[in-house]
């Protein structure tokens, strides 16, 4: 690296990469380069030495162990959706992107199991599972788009992991390769028990941000899908009554498999974008899914809509067909794609609190909102008191991008007060390096530190990510942003 | 040595100074560390010290509805900390998972007395790496769990157990198939001959409506005789600990006809199996060198026990 710790590249080494991958598959030369220069969090930007699209597990380790023999940092990207510039070549580098190694390569329905290649979409899992009654459970808004070896890295989650659990609960194990080159099958194997001796290496390497390594291939668990569904939308006068009713839901003994959130501004927004028939004076809608054997399931929706009413539900529709369902869904998923409509630029939060404390952090970011004097509209996982504030700002105003990123702060910081963490799915990428010391002991990040000192000792997998101290990018406050 | 702290800060000491010794740490009593330190029923979370047992734990969360849906042997006297560190499991895994898929933080006292605390509070967390996994399972090895916080689930309405005898393996394979065939969602899928004959056991948990259903549907495929998990039970009345077999799960039946008739309990559903059989376990194919690197790490004296495999 030179002075400003930006890496250099030869041409000897690119060329020593178009031998390994093949010409074609080598990303060189500024113009061409610039869709990776960062992923869905545009405030810091930075473009790779070069991209590799490598289509085996062979090539990629060829490519790593050059990488090591020059010291050049790698940075392992799928389809670039994450939201905290988890994948930003904060010093340039080597990215190694999994979108040409994207097949489903084997699905064994006897044993309720999926091989596919790292750049599998998470949605064709499910898609080529389907035919015969079975899922992928992890289903992120993005999964029409985010790859499982991404999803690997960030231990994703999605809007049906209140009741089925995130990525880890379902990636039984994968291949990876580790920055020296060296090629490890990690948890259960394909053809293996779901028992595996030893340390759960499987279990570490999920969630690491792609800091120990390039995940090539992901053995994960299929589950039957649910008989029958019922899907019920609750329209309330405002967010305290719907976040009571979640807390509620949850203290009757009821688990469904998702409960999610719309304040009045998304919903609108919403509204106006996919015509779905939401109210627009309502204060909240609350989708609850429970799912599961037919039997039984319309006594379960009685007592929630039972719940709904107690908590002043104005409204409680229930959906009435799969078309009407997927609608549903469909509208939830695309929530943030809506807010194009309410603002030019918006920063999105990935706060968790305690479900209880639902109604105290919708109140704070109300406040925020009312101090920045930004507009914060809400989408989210209440169910697992994980939030979405949305906060809208206008880039071309330089007060606005610097409120914006105080309100954010602020509401991760009365996060972690109210017991709970600055990220539920997200991740910390670049964006959240600094909550890493407001959450945790000095001693428990030196004890992931050492975690990672054990798969990458030269720390140059995805380096400067996640850890107080880490180089920032000198390019914060985008050129050339995007309305996401 | 062996540790018996009364507090976390008195362990932590006890650790860094055997550490700067390079004394050996052959056993950590964490007794005096046995209280549910919060159960927050409305989060359905709990935070447990790692003395109390697993018994005494299940038995204040039922207060409130909720509990720990892991049911490993001798829940009377297996600890929080030890259940984590052998990473043990019971019948009703195929149906809930292991200790690994409720643990959403824990505190921890490293080799050098270091006390660590990775995860949180809440159920969705991504802050940092899952650091709390490679204490699931690694038998103490690593550090020692002082504290534990878990995700819960509500107490089903209704848990109930069929079962129906065999005659012969081949007719429990059919019977197993029939099964995953069907729409039915057991969290119980054992085979066991404790009882002599080959018994094919399920087990339906949920609203009084969904186990009705499920148990009808069972009774079509022949499995109706009502049952208990009292043999799985029994057979770890006898042993502290068994061989074990882990197979993909659709060669249970191979892996079983391979046991020369001895006593067993099958996870079919996981591919598991506890047995008497004397004959060495195969080896699985393990990445040992990260297993070392981990070690090393961690408790670079090595004054923790050392991994078993």
């Amino acid at each position: 690296m030179h002075p400003e710790g930006k890496t250099s590249l030869s041409p000897r080494i690119v060329d020593a990469f178009m031998a390994i991958v093949g010409k074609e598959n080598v990303v060189y030369g500024e113009q061409e380069l610039l869709v990776y220069e960062c992923d869905a969090y545009t405030l810091e930007k930075n473009l790779p030495n070069v991209v590799l699209l490598p289509r085996s597990t062979d090539q990629i380790s060829q490519v790593v162990k050059i990488c090591a023999q020059e010291k050049l940092p790698i940075i392992p990207r799928g389809a670039g959706t994450s939201l905290s510039g988890s994948v930003l070549a904060v010093t340039g580098g080597v990215m190694i992107c999994l979108s040409r190694m994207n097949r489903v390569l084997d699905i064994d329905f006897r044993n309720r199991r999926a091989l596919v290649e790292a750049g599998c979409v998470n949605a064709w899992v499910t898609n080529a599972a389907k035919q015969k009654g079975f899922l992928y459970a992890p289903d992120p808004s993005s999964q029409s788009a985010c790859t499982i070896g991404g999803n690997v890295a960030m231990n994703s989650g999605g809007p049906h992991t209140l009741k089925r659990g995130v990525t880890t609960n379902h990636v039984l194990g994968f291949e990876i390769v580790f920055p020296d080159g060296e090629i490890v099958w990690l948890g259960t194997r394909p053809d293996g028990s779901e028992d595996v001796p030893g340390y759960d290496l499987r279990g570490a390497v999920i969630g690491c941000e792609g800091m120990f390594g390039i995940v090539t291939r992901v053995l994960v668990k299929l589950i039957k899908a649910p008989q029958a569904y019922k899907t019920l939308l609750g329209i309330f006068e405002s967010v305290d009554e719907a976040s009571q009713t979640v807390s509620d839901i949850i203290a009757a003994g009821i688990v469904p498999g998702a409960m999610e959130m719309m304040d009045q501004m998304i919903t609108q927004a919403v509204e106006a974008a996919y015509h779905f028939g939401f109210p627009l004076d309502a204060g909240a809608v609350l989708i609850v899914e429970l799912d599961g054997l037919a039997a039984g399931l319309d006594k379960q929706a009685d007592r929630v809509v039972e719940i709904c009413k107690k908590n002043k539900a104005r409204e409680v529709r229930i959906a009435k067909s799969e078309q009407e369902r997927m609608d549903l869904w469909k509208s939830r998923k695309r929530a943030f794609g809506a807010i194009g409509r309410l603002s030019p630029n918006f920063l999105t939060q990935d706060g968790v609190v305690p479900r209880s404390q639902l109604p105290e952090i919708m109140r704070f970011i109300r406040q925020t909102s009312d101090k920045y004097g930004l507009r914060i509209p809400n989408v989210f996982h209440a169910g697992d008191g994980n939030i979405h504030p949305l906060i809208l700002y206008d880039e071309r105003d330089p007060q606005q991008v610097k409120n914006a990123v105080a309100a954010g702060n602020d509401i991760l910081e009365r996060c972690i007060e109210l017991g709970g963490s600055a990220t539920g799915e997200h991740g910390i990428g670049v964006e959240k390096i600094d909550f890493m010391a407001k959450q945790f002991s000095k001693e428990t990040l030196d004890a992931m530190k050492m975690l990672r000192r054990v798969f990458d000792p030269e720390t140059r997998c995805n380096p400067h990510k996640m850890f107080p101290g880490s180089k920032r990018c000198g390019d914060f406050a985008g050129k050339k942003q995007i309305s996401a | 040595m062996e540790l018996k702290p009364n507090t976390i800060a008195e362990l932590s000491e006890l650790l860094a100074c055997a550490n700067t010794r390079g004394e050996k740490i052959s056993s950590v009593d964490l007794a005096a560390l046995n209280r549910v330190l919060e159960h927050k029923a409305e989060d359905m979370t709990a935070t447990v010290e790692a003395g109390m047992t697993l018994v005494a734990f299940q038995n204040e969360l039922r207060q409130r509805g909720q509990w720990l849906p892991i049911d490993p042997p001798h829940p009377e006297t297996l600890t929080i900390g030890n259940l984590l560190s052998a990473n043990s499991s019971g019948p009703r895994r195929f149906g809930y998972g292991t200790i690994g898929d409720y643990l959403i933080g824990m505190k921890a006292v490293l080799a050098d007395g270091r006390l660590i605390a990775p995860g949180g509070k809440v159920v969705k967390n991504v802050a940092g790496y899952d650091l709390a996994k490679i204490f699931v399972g690694g038998q103490g090895s690593l550090g020692v769990v002082v504290e534990a916080t878990f995700k819960l689930r509500p107490l089903p309405e209704r848990e109930t157990f069929v079962q129906k005898k065999c005659n012969s393996l081949a007719e429990a394979g059919t019977l197993i198939e029939a099964v995953l065939d069907s729409e039915l969602t057991p969290v119980v899928l054992d085979l066991h001959n404790t009882s002599g004959s080959y018994s094919f056991v399920l087990g339906f948990a949920g609203t009084n409506e969904e186990v009705a259903w499920q148990l009808d549907k069972a009774s079509a495929l022949g499995v109706k005789e009502p049952a208990s998990l009292d043999y799985d039970r029994e057979f770890w009345l006898q042993r502290t600990t068994a061989n074990k077999i882990a197979v993909l799960p659709s060669k249970i039946i191979e892996a079983v006809q391979g046991l020369n008739g001895a006593s067993f309990v099958a996870r079919v559903g996981n591919g598991v199996i506890f047995h008497n059989d004397t004959t060495a376990p195969k080896k699985a194919d393990l990445p040992l060198h990260l297993f070392q690197r981990l070690k090393d790490e961690y408790d670079p004296k090595h004054i923790l026990p050392e991994l078993t495999l």
